[in-house]
């Protein structure tokens, strides 16, 4: 147990939030990319958690270990209009559902909000602790 | 160290362990198969304290039998940020004690009391 632990694990937990934040805002921006047919599709990225332990299984906060990305087939689609499109006529759009990515939001958000909560808590409580014998 | 202060001091260790692992359940509280865990320190430290030859108390670290989310996890966000602030505020007491146990020492060995 190190002296303000609970500081630097409140402090990984607010990076791993702001990670899911930055992918989950790149998957939105990216939603509408179109491709041509030879070229793969925008892949949706989604960021893998992991808990990080001390060798004596403590826990000492989480880390984004790696970022999983979606399919590259994407959605195959009849855009002619499209100066990407083949000579059928077909594109490839990105497979991005808004659905998944808004509520995914919501959670790094809340995720984020508890964090701070928690790190406001530990502030208090190791400030008191300075007090002690003054 | 033993007495008052002895039974305080052990309170702020398990205080500060405990708000440790708060912090880390709610760090974790997306990730997948990840088991909350809380710590207990006050039934053994009450143990302790009721026994007549003294007694050793100890802080436990135990899995917290929450029911699990789809994703294999089991962190109460609510829970857990309810038992952060009550961590504080007993934290808070404990130093407000040992503050006030060492302005009596200080007292009674020809200091000021305040």
């Amino acid at each position: 147990m190190n002296l303000f632990g609970s500081i630097q694990i409140s402090g990984s937990g607010l990076d791993a939030a702001q990670t899911w934040i930055n992918t989950s805002a790149g998957n939105v921006a990216n939603m509408n990319d179109v491709s041509s047919l030879s070229e793969p599709a925008y892949q949706q990225e989604t960021p893998i958690f992991e808990p990080i332990t001390t060798p004596t299984g403590e826990g000492e906060g989480v880390a984004v270990t790696s970022v999983d990305l979606g399919s590259a087939n994407g959605i195959v689609a009849y855009d002619p209009s499209s100066p990407l499109a083949n000579s059928q006529g077909m594109v490839r759009e990105a497979d991005v559902s808004t659905g998944q990515q808004m509520v995914d939001l919501i959670s790094a958000q809340n995720d984020y909000q508890a964090n701070v909560a928690a790190l406001q808590r530990a502030q208090t409580a190791y400030q008191s602790a300075l007090t002690l014998g003054t | 160290m033993d007495g008052i202060t002895g039974v305080l001091q052990y309170a702020l260790d398990g205080l500060s362990q405990q708000q440790q692992t708060e912090a880390n359940n709610l760090a974790n509280v997306d990730t997948p198969d990840f088991t909350a865990q809380q710590v207990d320190f006050e039934s053994s430290l009450q143990q302790a304290l009721d026994s007549p030859d003294g007694g050793q108390a100890q802080i436990s670290v135990t899995n917290s039998s929450a029911p699990y989310s789809t994703s294999g996890n089991n962190v109460d966000t609510g829970q857990q940020l309810t038992d952060a602030e009550q961590t504080t505020l007993q934290y808070q007491t404990m130093v407000d004690m040992l503050n006030a146990q060492f302005l009596l020492v200080q007292g009674a060995s020809g200091g000021s009391f305040t």
